[in-house]
C-alpha cells in the first residue's frame, strides 16, 4: 500500500492491527452510495428483517410473504434492512494553538495519529473517508472517497497539515454541515479554544443534518496544570497579543477559568448529544481509540 | 522604642529587600508560546480578591520578618509608654533621689518609697548600662559618681533625711555636672513623691533652669519616677514647745505636742511615748479629726537635772516611720528682753507694755527703752526682739540693727511721723502717710505660718477687729503677711531678711486700735520674742536642711541622739540632738513635711514644658523591678511567627486539575 513512500510517521501498524479487531460503526443510520456493512435508513435486500408492509399495486410480487397471506388472507410485503457504506468526514483543527507542546507530543501530532488511524480503519472496512483542515476557515478539504488511492491523499493532507492562524471552528463546522450531502460520521479533532456557545450552534447544525458527530477534545497537561515558577510572558500561538502574568499570582484564577470552560463544554455536549472525548495528550492514543471504538460497537444497531 | 544598639537601625531600609527581590524577579520573566490564551484572558478578568490579599500578606510578612530581625539585633528596650521618649543608651544617667522623710512612707509590698525607687532605678540603669552613673543625693553635696548602677541600691550614706529635698537645687547640681563634664546624651531620673515643699515650684529659678537645660547642646531627657500616693492612716507627731517651769521644790517640763494626719479617719487613741534622760513616760492622746494637741503636758524633773536637756517623743509604728518621733531640747527660760526704740511717746508706751508683759508668770520679760543716741550701749546680745518706731536706721545704727537681725534677732519696724525719703532697710522704705476714714480693716493675712498664724488651738487672731486710721506706704521687695483693702500692705516681711518685719501703722491711738485691741499686737511681739530667743538659748529647735547645715558646720556638732550611720558633715540633714559648745540643738523635719501637700501633675508638666519629660506612675512600668527590659526575644518570636505565616500562605494551593483530568474517564463510563 505504501511501497513507494516512506512509512507515515503518525501511523503505527501494530496499533492499527490491534484496533482493526473492533469495527468502526456509526451511532446513527448512514446513507451511503454502495452496499456496505452499516445500517441504512432505507429498506433494502439484506438478510436482516425489518418489517411487514401492506402490498400496494406495483410492488414486486416476488417479495409477497405467502405465509402471512395464508395466515391472514391479506397481502403483505416483507421488507429487509438495507446495508450501506459509511462516509467518515474527519475535521482536523490546524489552528496555531494545535502546535503547543509542553513535554509530550504536540496536539497536532496527536490529532494526526487519531485521524490517521480512524481513516485507515474506515478505509479497511470499505467506508469512504474525507478530511477537512480547519483554521481561519477550511484550509484543505478532501471529500469522502472509498478507493485506497484516496486514502493516500488523506494521509498526505494529514502529513502536510501545518498549524497556523486563528481558530474559526464553528464557522467551519457550519460550512461542513451544509456541504456534506448525506448522513455521515463527522469526527472533529480540536483543542476547542473557542467560545462554547458558538460551538453549540455548530453542533446543533450538524445534528440537524443528521450527522453522527464525534468530538476529540485535545488538551495538553500543562494547559490544565499551569505549573510555572517564574513570571512569564505568554505569546499567543494564534497570532494574538502577549499576556504577562505571574503564574503564582494568577494560577488559582486560571484554574477557575479552566473549570468554568470545561463545565460549559460538558453542558454543551450533553445538550447536543455528540460523542465527546476529552483527551490529555499524555494518554496513549491507542487507548483512546479503543475506548471510542468499543463504545460505539456496544451501541450498534441503533437507528 | 529605645534601643541599646541604635546604630543597627541604619539597616532598616533592608526591610524593603523582599520588595526589591520581588521586583527583580518580575524582571526575570520567561517568554513562552501559549495556546490556551482564552483561559489567561479569563483569569485576568476574574476578581483577584483573596489572591491579591494573599500576595500582599506574604510580602508584608516577609518585610516584617526582616524588620523583626533588625530590631532584635538593635536590642530594643521595653519602657511601656516611655518608649515615646525615644533615644538609645544614654552616655550619662543622673539620679536625683528625694530623701525627704515622706519618702519613707511604705507603699505596696511594705517597702519604703525610697527603697523601692532606688531598687527599681538600679535595675533600670543596670539594663540601660550608661557610661556613667551619677547620684545627686542631696542639695548640699556635689554629685557622686557611682562605679556601677547597682551601687545605687546599696550605696553608702543613704539614710533618709529629715530635711526636705530641694529638687530645684538638686537639678541645678545636675545641670552643673552635665555642663562641666561635657556629658553626651543624658537621662535625668528623678525619684520623688511630689511633695510641694520638696519641689517648691513657686520659687524663682525653675524657668531659668529649664531654659538652661534646653540650651544644652547634648540631649537631656527627664524621667520622673513619681509615687505621690499619700498614706491614709499615717500620723505625724511634732513638739511645738518645750519649756521648764519651776514648781515648788521641783521643776516641770511643759511639752506641747501636736499630732496630725492627712485624712480624717476613725477616732484613735495614740500612746505618746516621752523619753527624757533615760526615763520613759507614756501618755494617751485621743485623735478624732485630723489634728490633736497635747498642750503643756507636764513632765516632772528633778531639780538637780542638768540643763540644758533633751528628749524625744514618739508614736507607734505606722505607714511612715520618719514622722513618728520628734526630738526636743529644753533649758531654763531666758529673759524675754526687748529693745524699744520709739520717737512717739504714745507708741513707745504701748510697745513697752506689750514687750514687758511675759506670756507666762514663770518667765521674765524685760523691755529696754533705748534712745537713738545710745544705741551702741544697748544690750544687743541679750535682746530677742527690736521694736523700732522711728526713721529707718542709717550708718552705724543700721550696722548694729543688721548685725542683730543677722544673728537671729527679730526686728519689727513701725513708721515714723515723718519718714525720710530714700532711707531704706532690708530693701524696704517708708512712703507717705494715708488717712483712712472710716478706719480700714485688714482684709486678709497669712494665718498658716509666720507671726500672724492661727493659735495652736486653731483659732485665728482677731485682725479683722482692728481699725487702721492711718497707714504709711511701703515700697520695696517684701512678702505681705497682712493687707488692707485694695492690697495695701499692713504687715510685711522683708524679702531679703526673714527676721525683719514692717508694720504700716503705729500702736498710737491716733493711728490704729492696735493698743485697744491689744491681742494682735501682743501676739505679734511675743511670737517675735519667741523666735528671737531661739538663737539666744542653750537649747534650740531647728529644722533640718539649709538652716541647720551652716550651724552644724560652724559647731562642730557631736551627736547625742539620731541615726548612727549619718556622716558628721551631714548632721544638719538628719533628725537628732546634737551638742556644740554647751548648747543643745534638736534637729527635726520641717512642719511642711507633715502637711503632705502634693504637687499636681500638670504643674510639674508645665515646669518641664519644652524639655523631654516623662512621668512614670508607681505601677506604670509594670511590676518588674526594672522600668526597662530587653525585649529582643519578643522580636525573634515575631519573626518566627511572620515566617511561619509566610510559609503557610505560600503553600501551593490545591489545583483543580485533578477534577479536570479525571473527567474523560468518568464521562466515558457514563
Amino acid at each position: 500500500m505504501f511501497s513507494d513512500r516512506q512509512p507515515r510517521r503518525f501511523l503505527d501498524p501494530q496499533v492499527l492491527s490491534r484496533l482493526a479487531a473492533v469495527p468502526l460503526v456509526p451511532r446513527k443510520p448512514m446513507v451511503g452510495t454502495v452496499s456496505g456493512r452499516h445500517a441504512s435508513p432505507h429498506r433494502g435486500s439484506s438478510v436482516e428483517f425489518a418489517e411487514y408492509r401492506k402490498y400496494v399495486p406495483g410492488d414486486d410480487l416476488r417479495r409477497l410473504d405467502w405465509r402471512a397471506y395464508g395466515r391472514s388472507d391479506r397481502f403483505y410485503v416483507k421488507e429487509y434492512e438495507a446495508d450501506t457504506n459509511l462516509r467518515l468526514c474527519l475535521v482536523l483543527d490546524t489552528s496555531g494553538s494545535m502546535a503547543f507542546s509542553a513535554a509530550g507530543p504536540a496536539k497536532i501530532d496527536y490529532a494526526r495519529r487519531v485521524c490517521g488511524a480512524l481513516a485507515y480503519l474506515a478505509s479497511q472496512q470499505g467506508d469512504a473517508v474525507g478530511i477537512s483542515c480547519a483554521a481561519d476557515g477550511i484550509v484543505r478539504t478532501l471529500p469522502p472517497r472509498r478507493n485506497p488511492t484516496h486514502l493516500r491523499l488523506v494521509f498526505d493532507v494529514l502529513e502536510e497539515a501545518v498549524p497556523a492562524g486563528p481558530t474559526r471552528l464553528p464557522e467551519v463546522l457550519h460550512e461542513i454541515a451544509e456541504t456534506i450531502r448525506q448522513r455521515a460520521l463527522v469526527v472533529v479533532v480540536s483543542d476547542l479554544f473557542v467560545e462554547p456557545a458558538a460551538l453549540g450552534q455548530a453542533f446543533s447544525h450538524l445534528r440537524f443534518r443528521r450527522h453522527d458527530v464525534a468530538l476529540f477534545h485535545l488538551l495538553d497537561p500543562q494547559e490544565i496544570g499551569f505549573r510555572f515558577q517564574r513570571p512569564t510572558r505568554f505569546l499567543d500561538m494564534e497570532g494574538g497579543g502577549a499576556i504577562f502574568a505571574d503564574p503564582v499570582d494568577i494560577a488559582d484564577r486560571y484554574h477557575r477559568a479552566v473549570a468554568q470552560y470545561l463545565d460549559a463544554v460538558r453542558q454543551l455536549v450533553l445538550e447536543s448529544g455528540i460523542d465527546y472525548h476529552r483527551v490529555l495528550t499524555d494518554e496513549p492514543y491507542e487507548q483512546l481509540l479503543a475506548r471510542f471504538l468499543v463504545g460505539r460497537a456496544a451501541g450498534r444497531g441503533l437507528r | 522604642m529605645t534601643f541599646l544598639q541604635p546604630w543597627v537601625l541604619a539597616a532598616l531600609p533592608l526591610v524593603a529587600l523582599p520588595l526589591v527581590i520581588h521586583l527583580i524577579n518580575q524582571r526575570r520573566f520567561q517568554t513562552m508560546p501559549w495556546a490556551a490564551m482564552m483561559f489567561l484572558a479569563s483569569a485576568r478578568a476574574l476578581s483577584r480578591g483573596y489572591s491579591r490579599l494573599r500576595h500582599w500578606l506574604i510580602m508584608i510578612l516577609r518585610m516584617a520578618a526582616v524588620a523583626a530581625v533588625i530590631l532584635a539585633v538593635g536590642r530594643p528596650l521595653s519602657r511601656g509608654w516611655l518608649a515615646l521618649a525615644g533615644g538609645g543608651r544614654p552616655d550619662t544617667a543622673v539620679v536625683i533621689l528625694d530623701r525627704s522623710p515622706s519618702m519613707l512612707q511604705r507603699g505596696s509590698g511594705d517597702e519604703a518609697k525610697l527603697d523601692a525607687g532606688r531598687r527599681r532605678l538600679a535595675a533600670t540603669l543596670t539594663t540601660l548600662a550608661p557610661n556613667r552613673c551619677v547620684l545627686v543625693a542631696d542639695a548640699e553635696r556635689p554629685p557622686l559618681e557611682l562605679a556601677r548602677p547597682a551601687d545605687l541600691a546599696d550605696e553608702a550614706g543613704s539614710p533618709p533625711h529629715a530635711a526636705p529635698a530641694d529638687i530645684l537645687r538638686m537639678l541645678q547640681l545636675a545641670y552643673d555636672h552635665v555642663r562641666e563634664n561635657a556629658a553626651g546624651s543624658t537621662e535625668v531620673w528623678i525619684c520623688s513623691d511630689q511633695r510641694s515643699n520638696d519641689w517648691a515650684l513657686d520659687a524663682g529659678g525653675w524657668g531659668s533652669l529649664r531654659d538652661a537645660f534646653a540650651k544644652l547642646p547634648q540631649q537631656v531627657r527627664f524621667q520622673l519616677l513619681a509615687d505621690p500616693l499619700p498614706a491614709a492612716g499615717n500620723v505625724a507627731v511634732r513638739v511645738t514647745s518645750a519649756r521648764l517651769e519651776t514648781r515648788g521644790a521641783g521643776r516641770d517640763l511643759l511639752v506641747t505636742v501636736a499630732v496630725s494626719r492627712q485624712e480624717e479617719a476613725t477616732r484613735v487613741t495614740l500612746p505618746l511615748k516621752f523619753e527624757i534622760g533615760g526615763a520613759t513616760t507614756v501618755v494617751n492622746l485621743e485623735l478624732a479629726g485630723r489634728d490633736a494637741v497635747l498642750k503643756n503636758h507636764a513632765i516632772p524633773l528633778e531639780r538637780s537635772a542638768a540643763t540644758p536637756g533633751w528628749g524625744r517623743v514618739s508614736l507607734p509604728a505606722d505607714e511612715n516611720p520618719a514622722d513618728n518621733e520628734f526630738y526636743f531640747a529644753f533649758d531654763e527660760p531666758a529673759a524675754r528682753r526687748a529693745l524699744v526704740v520709739a520717737e512717739d511717746p504714745a507708741a513707745r508706751r504701748v510697745l513697752e507694755l506689750v514687750a514687758g508683759i511675759p506670756p507666762d508668770k514663770n518667765e521674765r520679760a524685760l523691755a529696754d527703752v533705748v534712745d537713738l543716741a545710745s544705741l551702741v550701749g544697748a544690750a544687743w546680745d541679750e535682746a530677742a526682739v527690736l521694736l523700732w518706731q522711728a526713721d529707718l536706721p542709717t550708718g552705724r545704727d543700721a550696722e548694729l540693727v543688721a548685725a542683730f537681725v543677722a544673728r537671729g534677732g527679730q526686728a519689727i519696724f513701725f513708721p515714723p511721723e515723718a519718714p525720710t525719703p530714700g532711707r531704706s532697710f532690708a530693701g524696704l522704705e517708708w512712703g507717705a502717710w494715708t488717712g483712712h476714714a472710716p478706719p480700714a480693716r485688714p482684709q486678709s493675712w497669712r494665718n498658716d505660718q509666720g507671726l500672724l498664724a492661727n493659735t495652736l488651738s486653731g483659732g485665728a487672731l482677731p485682725l479683722g477687729d482692728l481699725e487702721i486710721r492711718r497707714s504709711c506706704a511701703l515700697s520695696g521687695d517684701g512678702v505681705p503677711l497682712a493687707t488692707l483693702a485694695d492690697g495695701v500692705p499692713l504687715v510685711v516681711r522683708a524679702a531679703g531678711q526673714d527676721n525683719a518685719y514692717f508694720c504700716a501703722t503705729t500702736p498710737a491711738p491716733r493711728d490704729s486700735s492696735l493698743a485697744a485691741e491689744g491681742v494682735v499686737l501682743y501676739a505679734l511681739v511675743q511670737r517675735a520674742v519667741d523666735r528671737g530667743l531661739e538663737p539666744l538659748g542653750r537649747a534650740r529647735q531647728i529644722d533640718a536642711g539649709s538652716a541647720a547645715l551652716p550651724l552644724a558646720a560652724a559647731g562642730p556638732w557631736s551627736r547625742l541622739a539620731g541615726p548612727a550611720d549619718a556622716a558628721s558633715g551631714a548632721f544638719g540633714l538628719h533628725a537628732g540632738v546634737f551638742s556644740a559648745g554647751g548648747k543643745l540643738v534638736a534637729v527635726n523635719r520641717p512642719a511642711a513635711e507633715d502637711a503632705g501637700r502634693i504637687v499636681a501633675d500638670d504643674r510639674i508638666d508645665a515646669t518641664f514644658r519644652g524639655l523631654s519629660f516623662t512621668r512614670i506612675a508607681p505601677g506604670g512600668a509594670g511590676a518588674a523591678d526594672s522600668l526597662v527590659q530587653e525585649i529582643w526575644r519578643a522580636f525573634l518570636i515575631a519573626m518566627l511567627v511572620a515566617l511561619v505565616g509566610e510559609g503557610l500562605l505560600s503553600l501551593p494551593r490545591r489545583v483543580r486539575e485533578a477534577a479536570v483530568s479525571g473527567f474523560p474517564a468518568a464521562e466515558a463510563a457514563a
